[in-house]
């Protein structure tokens, strides 16, 4: 016999109030880990976002605030105010790529599909695409879409058959590679095709820039503001301010996650110190046979201990099946967008599962503390004598 | 009379050894509720040779249970002093008293007081877990122990598999898991059919046999007796 195999005994001896307390810490640290796993999840998509961007700056409207860069890096619908002419002085700066956006939605079978008005040969340039299937567009006013790779496998889009955007009938001139990012997702058309039918006149929602020399790219910036009354940001400043904000979103949503842990804590308390009724006599017993008011305090702590690891796991287990598989499927915004097709191994991390398990843990050896010190400072007599 | 008092069981009244193992001086003990207080003994001094058969007997309610708590270390006395084999238990912190229950003192409960969800084995294996013996070298000696007291073939089962007298005897092989030189008993047989009252004597008398001190509150005048030495306890003093 030791400890342990006590606590064990103990701990399972009344199975419906062990599953009821159980239950009550692995939901608050389930919803604690798929709160920090989507969190982290979404932050990496979104660097990763930022990543296949492929732009070092973003020339944005003057009033545009961070929930326009999320729309950028989402693939959002972003208005479009920018002016053609606009775009004609940046892209005539020397040492820079320009390549003009105009972000826009479709629907394909009642789902909605971005769809991104582009100049084609630079944008392919720009982005480095490569065609899966088909061909690309022939020439910059042609009218026909290239489809990503997720959108066309999701409405079984191929070459030659069409798209309806804006009740137009586009013939599907091609589909690109797979990117692993939003591109997979989206509808290309020629700018002037997307312009014609969106009714945006000249206008587009943002411009992609690529500069020869990074080192130089807060010179490009002013540059940029100097030639067009328009605003400029950094992918590291986009990324930034993104990820600052997806970062207080996250906090709160693990605060409240916490607090649900917290809830169960007061559960396990509740169980402990009904144990600790319960068992007087017992303890007593243990006491009369050598047990110091230590050993106690430890075999009423392991217990509570208990309760919190394996809550934790049951938690930690449950919280990223959560993740995993349902969490995606729950709604479509600008953060689950991010979510959906993203790496499901990416979500397992050991950092998270131990930081969990541990913290349950220490929530359920602190709500132990009370019960414990109450059983260990009983009397042996008044024990062993209760009835 | 039971089976238990119309037997002899082997006490050779006259061969008591002169070694003093239990000593208590002036003992006191006052419990408080409130404004009331209660002098559940007042000044017992008594001496319990080592190796010797002895019932403590009185009236309920009259200090016999406080007397042996104070006894085994299991509450500490108002006033005066306890002595276990030399050693002045008032003088000893928590630690030090739970470490001469554990090792020097054996208790056996009428209501046997057995740990429910641990097996018979187990229950015995608890008492060396908490005198810190090895886990290895626990069930060898626990099932040994069982063995002795007749119970080898129910070393698995729990508590409310066993009837009275086998759960007393798993009682009997927990206090004697440590090997202490002496065993404490509050009415032992108190909750026992006459069969398996008859049994469980027999196994103490055994032990008093093999050398073991042992001290029996009880009401049972069959059991005093047989017992080599009587202390009888009246309102919290020791009455002639």
């Amino acid at each position: 016999m030791n400890s342990a195999k006590l606590v064990v005994r103990n701990i399972t001896r009344r199975r419906g109030r062990f599953i009821f307390t159980l239950a009550g810490i692995a939901i608050g640290i389930a919803s604690f880990v798929t709160f920090l796993s989507l969190g982290g999840s979404l932050k990496n998509e979104i660097k990763r976002e930022a990543t296949a961007l492929g732009a070092n700056l973003v020339v944005i409207p003057k009033s545009a605030c961070v929930y326009e860069q999320v729309s950028i890096l989402t693939g959002e619908q972003l208005a479009a105010t920018i002016t053609m002419e606009e775009v004609a002085k940046i892209r005539a700066i020397n040492g820079l790529a320009a390549v003009p956006c105009l972000t826009e939605k479709t629907a394909i079978n009642n789902r909605p599909v971005p769809v991104m008005g582009v100049l084609p040969a630079d944008m392919q340039r720009f982005k480095g695409w490569e065609i899966g299937a088909g061909s690309y567009f022939g020439s910059p006013d042609e009218p026909g879409a290239v489809i990503g790779a997720v959108t066309a496998r999701q409405f079984g889009l191929q070459p030659g058959s069409t798209v309806t955007v804006r009740g137009e009938r586009l013939p599907v001139k091609g589909v690109l590679k797979e990117s692993g990012g939003k591109d997979d997702l989206t509808i290309f058309l020629p700018l002037a095709v997307a312009q014609k039918l969106f009714k945006s006149g000249n206008l587009v929602s943002f411009v992609a820039v690529k500069v020869d020399d990074l080192a130089k790219v807060d010179g490009y910036i002013t540059k940029i503001k100097e030639t067009v009354s328009l605003g400029v940001v950094s992918d590291q400043q986009m990324l930034k301010s993104v990820l600052s904000i997806v970062g207080t979103v996250n906090v709160t949503l693990q605060l409240i996650a916490a607090v649900s842990v917290l809830a169960a804590a007061f559960g396990i308390i509740n169980t402990m110190l009904t144990a600790t009724y319960e068992r007087k006599r017992e303890i007593g017993i243990l006491q009369a046979l050598g047990a110091r008011n230590s050993t106690i305090f430890t075999l009423f702590l392991m217990e509570s201990a208990g309760y919190g690891v394996l809550g934790g796991i049951a938690g930690v287990v449950g919280g990223l099946m959560f993740s995993a598989f349902a969490a995606p499927y729950i709604g479509q915004n600008a953060f689950t967008a991010f979510v959906k097709g993203s790496d499901v191994a990416g979500i397992f991390d050991v950092k998270v599962m131990a930081g969990s398990i541990l913290f349950s843990a220490i929530v359920a050896i602190l709500a132990g503390v009370y019960p414990a010190w109450r059983a260990a400072r009983l009397s042996p007599v008044e024990a062993i004598s209760y009835e | 009379m039971s089976e238990a008092g119309a037997r002899d069981w082997g006490i050779v009244k006259g061969e008591i050894m002169t070694e003093t193992i239990i000593k208590t001086e002036n003992l006191h003990k006052t419990y408080t509720s409130g404004a009331v207080k209660t002098h559940a003994l007042r000044g017992v001094s008594l001496e319990i040779p080592r190796g010797s058969f002895t019932c403590i007997v009185g009236p309920s309610g009259h200090g016999k249970s406080t007397l042996m708590h104070l006894i085994g270390g299991l509450d500490r006395p108002s006033d005066g002093t306890v002595h276990i084999d030399g050693t002045e238990l008032s003088g000893l912190g928590n630690r030090e008293l739970a470490a001469v229950r554990a090792k020097r003192i054996g208790f056996v409960f009428q209501f046997f007081n057995l740990l429910q969800s641990l097996t018979a084995q187990e229950n015995v294996e608890v008492a060396m877990m908490l005198a810190g013996v090895p886990e290895k070298d626990q069930a060898e000696r626990a099932r040994a122990l069982l063995a002795q007291v007749g119970l080898a073939e129910k070393c698995a089962a729990r508590p409310s598999e066993l009837s009275g007298g086998q759960q007393q005897r798993v009682a009997i092989a927990r206090a004697l898991a440590n090997s202490p030189d002496i065993l404490l008993m509050d009415e032992p047989t108190g909750n026992l059919d006459s069969a398996a009252e008859a049994e469980v004597l027999e196994l103490l008398f055994s032990l008093h046999r093999q050398g073991k001190t042992i001290v029996i509150v009880t009401h049972n005048n069959d059991i005093a007796r047989q017992a080599q030495q009587v202390i009888r306890v009246s309102d919290g003093v020791i009455s002639d």
